[in-house]
């Protein structure tokens, strides 16, 4: 028995249509979209509380979803009918025509995506791959970590940074409408879509309207999506093991280490601008209240190299964010505008607390200030124990 | 054959030097001593060698006249001198003894920068050439 079926293509995809229901989503788009699912609600918790330690989660996460962007690409060229970008893709005036019989009420019944649903996929994917572009340029740019750390700079990461968090709260919006769309269609068809998307199944009507029927090549997909991914994990390692833009060394000069090193904790030069380094230097006799004089030869040296190494010619986080100097107290890191922003979740006791020893102790947390990278992985707040 | 000759000449120094240490001091620091008698001797003609009393007095000795915060050697070096000192700014200074850091008083320009800058902390002013070898005969002899 064939049934009738009023259908804009000229061929429907007859093996499919036997029975009460057909499966339109194949594995492939069932596990794509919930691996998505997962992977966006993670990112978006973990980008949005804005926690360091959740920083790495948050990088992988969005590598996770990458790697599902570039699968489902493949597979909109290689899945099988209603997978295929071919057999939904279609003209933004066709979804405002859509739209307009969805409110008349004369809206026909698609089996794959609708027209509009069309343009929710694509207005996602596109804002997805948006975020992945602008974290990638955070990552090399503020961190100085991944696959463009060595082109992109500090203020290019930064104004990426606002574009991923405004794109972050766009995709939100998308979300609300795309789950909007799935509870008035669900009504609309007294079908679950969110079922369809779990099992793959949907019913068989007299008026629907299908696709070119296609087979599936999960073989070539999983080939392709696999050189794919291969090659991008490839050229990131290639390009990751370029030398960071504008990252110091990791070492310290030796004679400075062990001078200023012997009293406290020999600050990395890239935390200061070059004037703030040359007062410090020409005031030795009075160093934030003790004589730390030194001889004529070593205060010399010191000083270049303080001066050679300054924040000016750094483009780390702390050598941007601690460049300009505090105008009541120009000598002291820790009253910049900058030090106090970047501080401003750590609990003023945890200063005080004997395990850190004051707000100048910078290498009792950053376990790298050596190396004046300040990562933000790198930070361990000492955890005093409580007296019984 | 040159580089022979290198490590036993270093060999034989580090000898020396261990058994001078055994000894007491090192040769470094008999010659740093050695210059502040000197000092001292042409600043006072009654002068008579060092005494470790005397450094002792001075090093646990509360002066007057540098910050009000340093008013004494112990301060920063705690009244053990074998034991771990801790500076202002929270750094561990080994200790002061030479028995337990036999690396100390064996460079004149450092002995020199610590009592220059400490003196000048704890006391307002420059240490004599008799105050600084009694202070290195006391701890040298713990």
């Amino acid at each position: 028995m064939t049934e009738p079926t009023t259908s804009r293509s000229d061929t429907t995809s007859a093996a499919r249509t036997a029975g009460p229901t057909r499966v339109v989503w194949d594995l492939g788009v069932r596990a794509f979209h919930w691996l998505l699912v997962a992977g966006v609600a993670g990112a978006l918790a973990t980008g949005l509380l804005e926690r360091k330690s959740l920083f790495d989660l948050h990088v992988y996460l969005g590598t996770a979803i990458g790697v599902l962007v570039l699968f489902r690409v493949v597979w909109g060229f290689s899945g099988s009918t209603y997978a295929r970008f071919a057999s939904f893709v279609c003209s933004p005036f066709t979804a405002l025509g859509h739209l307009r019989d969805l409110l008349t009420g004369k809206a026909p019944h698609h089996v794959g995506h609708n027209p509009l649903g069309t343009w929710m996929i694509l207005a996602l994917l596109t804002t997805i791959t948006a975020l992945l572009a602008t974290g990638v340029i955070v990552l090399g740019g503020v961190a100085k970590e991944g696959p463009v750390k060595a082109f992109a700079t500090y203020a290019f990461g930064h104004a990426a940074k606002t574009v991923h968090e405004g794109l972050a709260f766009g995709l939100m919006g998308l979300i609300g409408l795309h789950v909007l769309g799935i509870v008035v269609e669900s009504l609309r068809t007294r079908e679950s879509l969110v079922g369809a998307m779990i099992h793959g199944r949907k019913k068989n009507r007299a008026d629907d309207i299908g696709a070119a029927a296609a087979t599936a090549r999960p073989f070539i997909a999983l080939v392709l999506a696999g050189c794919a991914i291969a090659g991008a994990y490839a050229g990131t390692e290639a390009l990751a093991r370029l030398p960071a833009r504008g990252v110091p060394g990791p070492v310290l000069d030796k004679v400075y280490a062990a001078e200023c090193g012997a009293c406290h904790t020999p600050h990395h030069p890239s935390i200061a601008p070059a004037a703030t380094w040359q007062a410090i230097m020409a005031n030795l006799g009075d160093h934030f209240g003790d004589n730390a004089d030194l001889d004529a030869d070593a205060g010399q040296r010191i000083g270049a190299y303080l001066t050679a190494n300054a924040s000016e010619r750094w483009d780390t986080r702390a050598a941007n964010r601690l460049r300009a100097p505090s105008a009541s107290e120009p000598l002291r890191v820790t009253h910049t505008r900058g030090w106090k922003r970047l501080h401003r979740h750590v609990p003023g006791e945890a200063f005080a607390s004997a395990a850190v020893g004051g707000r100048a102790n910078c290498a009792r947390c950053h376990r790298d200030s050596d190396s004046g990278r300040f990562a933000a992985r790198a930070i361990a707040i000492p955890q005093e124990r409580t007296k019984p | 054959m040159k580089h022979l000759r290198r490590t036993l000449a270093t060999l034989l120094v580090l000898a020396a030097g261990s058994t001078a240490t055994l000894a007491g001091k090192s040769a470094a620091q008999q010659a740093i001593q050695d210059g502040y008698a000197a000092a001292a001797r042409a600043a006072d003609p009654a002068f008579k060698g060092f005494s470790a009393e005397r450094g002792k007095a001075f090093f646990h000795a509360k002066h007057g006249g540098g910050k009000p915060e340093t008013p004494s050697c112990t301060t920063c070096h705690t009244s053990d001198p074998t034991a771990a000192g801790k500076s202002r700014a929270g750094k561990t200074i080994a200790p002061m003894a030479a028995s337990r850091s036999p690396e100390r008083f064996s460079d004149q320009k450092q002995v020199e920068k610590w009592f220059r800058r400490n003196c000048s902390d704890v006391l307002g002013r420059a240490c004599t050439a008799s105050e600084k070898g009694d202070v290195l005969a006391y701890l040298l002899s713990l």
